[in-house]
């Protein structure tokens, strides 16, 4: 209900606001760069301001994609500006992340067995406005707590693949991540648990300039519980309970979503580990039955050895097929009636291997290459689209790119206030030796 | 069957081992040799004459049949390319006599024959969405005429219904929505030659999926909106073509309105009852769901649903109406097709003959317990069938079959 969802909006701005003002509320959040704040140090934090760009330029070279191509296609991928921070001692936190990815990759990012968006074996591009969220944090006794608004992630799954050890997001990044929503959040933690819950706007972006709809907002909720039962290890479990995320309208199937994981970073970031099994559930509303189910799981990671990182990603995942365009990395969007042409599982394993930084002026590049070798078959004898003869066998895809930055990268994507706990950024991803390995963010 | 997050993750790491020996997947639908052979039938089986007689390379769409020549479109082609297929189907095993490739279309989705039989009517999707029209001059040989589209059609054209109004020839076209909300377009074919936009208007939530029209008046599936009833002329409202003028509307049990079928009964002189088709989310190939709903219009100005008919496991798609035998065939996807009788009074019934439609509490007439369905096809193959269309003409009644081709069967007497 409108009034209900602006309310709740509301809220969330006045809790913002009284957290930033509040007595009571103490700084939780160190300075920033590298490594995640774990929120429950008591240490006072002056005002600060982290930026963060990078861009990877990238050539993919895919054997059997879509259609049984073989493709070779070079972009500038992932390219961001990341702004984090706070305010008033502390007690008020912001993140913004700007992706240029509309500019560059406007028809996607090859990358096959990908899908979401109306984008299928390419990688949709994000939105432009990836990430604003404002946090107000605080504390009584032992429970910190915080609350948070914006557009950002939902807290739901495990991070966003961009701070993962690897280029290529996992086939499931539709299944295991929510994002680029309107939401509110409240966090709770208590010594090594951590509680999430959220209202957003279930509505997926259609393009790399959509906004959250208004009349979306609050029709969606999810819930994340998390334990750190020792340095560097965290365990999560979440829910969500989407409406029509891909009909913007409302009218489409809805979703349920669940995700489990452990994740594990040494201290030092140069190792690396994280298992996830998430399963998302369409819903027809109208008839109130599940109508189609998707699974995945997840093995990833990643150690340092010597000067080069190496990292090892295993993955399963249940895609739904639907009619493509005369494009065939394209499908309908919205999709025609609420019908798939099938559930195709797939079968990944990557490795990949990042070399040593060089530097540029203000710019550091990191170098790497990755290698996936993937498998799809219908999950469906009676399904209508037929994975071997729509690619053949077998798939793999090869890239060689630089990730390009300037700063340092942010330690994790995908969870503010007290909800983000303390860690490094990981050292796959390209850490610069002139900066402390050790940095501190919320 | 689902499986628990540990078999998963087992079943990855003995992926990371043999990642290189890919098994080779089940026979899908599209390999299957001969999809004819029977298996064991049920007692109200439809008598199958034949199926077509090729290994489609495509997904069969729609089918329509004029005279002895029948017509097959294909669905998600995987270039921009799309077949319409040609079938002589005088015999009782249909032969494909020719095939006509439409460019910059990866689905047909529908067909249809003017009434007079002279033209074949196409509609094209996604982008740069159509009209295309043939001359049956030959009606094995199609011979392009023209095509119509514009920026209006260009989401793409999901269906195209063919009528007439006051002697003048119109196809109602349902358009995609794509950035822009669905819309119905109306244009003048009398002239094929040379097609006109009469109309158009922004309609459905989100689809303006199918049409009906009769003695000028236009039925509309709009999905979650219901059904809708527009004068053209033969309402008494002073509406037209290119100016409808609403007479009602009504939300069907579940919405996700997809095609109607207003019956008008030659022996009894009923016009009361409109069928409507509701397709709920299904697989292609594999499941499919959503029930017919029967709605009274005897008052179009507040028509209301009376009846239903469910298929435990199986889904509506289009109808096609023996309406001098009061038989009402509906292609039901995976549960092949289903002949209804649909005579007589289907808003009456006893207690015992109610229930509700799935995830509702209302209680309305089932046909199923009012012993009207009749018999079903294609459900006795020894092979799936996933049903798409469905017609009814001369005795003989023909099916589209998304796996397996086009089937010919006899039509169920009462």
């Amino acid at each position: 209900m409108p009034t209900t969802r602006a309310h709740l909006i509301s809220a969330s701005l006045a809790l913002v606001a009284a957290m930033s003002t509040g007595r009571e509320a103490r700084a939780q959040h160190q300075g920033h760069a590298g490594m995640a704040m774990d929120s429950t140090r008591p240490s006072p934090a002056p005002n600060s301001l982290h930026v963060m760009a990078q861009a990877i330029p990238v050539v993919t070279r895919a054997h059997n994609t879509a259609g049984r191509r073989d493709l070779t296609e070079g972009y500038l991928a992932q390219w961001v500006a990341m702004g984090s921070g706070r305010l008033l001692q502390g007690h008020v936190l912001f993140d913004v992340t700007l992706n240029g990815e509309g500019l560059t990759l406007r028809r996607g990012e090859l990358s096959t067995g990908a899908f979401g968006e109306g984008f299928v074996d390419r990688r949709h591009p994000h939105t432009y406005l990836h990430e604003l969220i404002a946090t107000g944090v605080g504390r009584a006794g032992a429970l910190g707590y915080s609350a948070s608004i914006g557009r950002g992630f939902v807290p739901f799954g495990t991070d966003d693949p961009m701070m993962r050890p690897f280029e290529k997001y996992p086939i499931n990044h539709h299944l295991s991540q929510i994002l680029e929503r309107g939401l509110a959040i409240g966090a709770l933690r208590l010594g090594p648990a951590i509680l999430e819950a959220s209202t957003f706007g279930g509505d997926e972006p259609t393009s790399p300039g959509a906004l959250p709809r208004r009349d979306r907002l609050g029709d969606s909720w999810s819930t994340r519980f998390t334990v750190l039962p020792f340095t560097g290890a965290e365990l999560q479990a979440s829910y969500a309970n989407l409406r029509s995320p891909e009909q913007p309208e409302g009218f489409g199937l809805d979703q349920r979503k669940q995700s489990v994981s452990g994740r594990f970073v040494s201290a030092n970031g140069k190792r690396y580990l994280l298992g996830e099994w998430a399963r998302t559930d369409e819903r027809d509303r109208d008839r109130d039955i599940a109508v189609f189910g998707y699974e995945t799981a997840l093995l990833e990671g990643a150690a340092t050895l010597g000067p080069i990182d190496i990292g090892l990603r295993l993955e399963q995942t249940e895609r739904p097929e639907e009619e493509r365009l005369a494009d065939p990395f394209r499908t309908p969007r919205p999709a025609s009636d609420l019908s798939i042409a099938g559930i195709t599982r797939w079968r990944t394993a990557t490795a990949a291997v990042a070399f040593p930084g060089a530097t540029f002026g203000p710019l550091r590049g990191y170098p790497y290459v990755e290698l996936e070798r993937l498998a799809a078959s219908s999950r469906s004898p009676t399904d209508i689209f037929d994975a071997r003869q729509f690619y053949g066998s077998p798939i793999w895809m090869i890239s060689l790119g630089v990730r390009i930055r300037y700063g340092v990268m942010h330690p994790r994507m995908g969870r503010y206030g007290v909800a983000l706990p303390g860690g490094p950024t990981l050292h796959a991803l390209g850490v610069d030796p002139r900066q402390s390995p050790v940095h501190v963010g919320h | 069957m689902r499986r628990s997050p540990v078999s998963l993750l087992l079943a990855l790491v003995a992926f990371g081992a043999g990642c290189g020996g890919d098994s080779p997947s089940a026979t899908g639908p599209n390999n299957q040799v001969n999809p004819c052979p029977a298996a064991s039938s049920p007692a109200n089986a439809m008598t199958v004459l034949g199926c077509g007689d090729f290994k489609p390379k495509r997904i069969t769409g729609e089918i329509y049949v004029h005279g002895t020549m029948g017509y097959s479109t294909t669905w998600n082609n995987a270039s921009s390319t799309s077949a319409l297929y040609v079938w002589d189907v005088a015999a009782n095993v249909p032969k494909l006599v020719d095939s006509v490739l439409v460019d910059g279309a990866s689905t047909l989705g529908d067909v249809a024959v003017t009434p007079d039989g002279k033209y074949l009517v196409v509609a094209t999707e996604y982008t740069g969405g159509s009209i295309v029209i043939y001359s049956l001059t030959d009606p094995r040989k199609p011979q392009f005429v023209t095509r119509f589209s514009n920026a209006e059609t260009n989401p793409g054209v999901h269906t195209a219904e063919i009528g007439s109004v006051n002697g003048r020839l119109y196809a109602f076209l349902c358009v995609d929505p794509a950035g822009t909300p669905a819309k119905l377009v109306i244009v003048d074919i009398t002239n094929p030659a040379a097609p006109q936009q009469v109309y158009s208007r922004y309609t459905g939530a989100p689809y303006v999926h199918d049409t009906f029209l009769r003695d000028g008046i236009l039925f509309l599936g709009l999905w979650n909106a219901g059904v809708a009833i527009w004068d053209l002329g033969g309402g008494g409202l002073g509406g037209t073509p290119s100016n409808p003028v609403d007479i009602g509307s009504v939300q069907t049990a579940n919405g996700h309105v997809h095609n109607i079928w207003w019956l008008k009964d030659p022996v009894t002189g009923s016009s009361r009852y409109a069928f409507i088709g509701e397709e709920s989310p299904g697989s292609v190939g594999t499941s499919s769901s959503g029930d017919i709903h029967v709605v009274d219009v005897s008052n179009m100005a507040a028509p209301r649903e009376v009846a239903f008919y469910t298929v435990p496991g199986a889904g509506t798609h289009n109808f096609s109406v023996d309406e001098q035998n009061g038989i009402l065939y509906a292609a039901y996807y995976n549960g092949g097709v289903r002949a209804l009788d649909v005579r007589g009074d289907l808003g009456t019934c006893t207690a015992a003959q109610k229930s509700s439609p799935v995830n509702q509490s209302v209680q309305l007439c089932d046909l199923s317990k009012m012993g009207r369905e009749l018999a079903v096809g294609l459900k006795d193959r020894s092979n799936p069938v996933f049903i798409w269309g469905v017609q009814f003409l001369n005795g003989s009644v023909y099916a589209s079959d998304m796996l397996n081709g086009i089937w010919k069967l006899s039509a169920v007497s009462r």
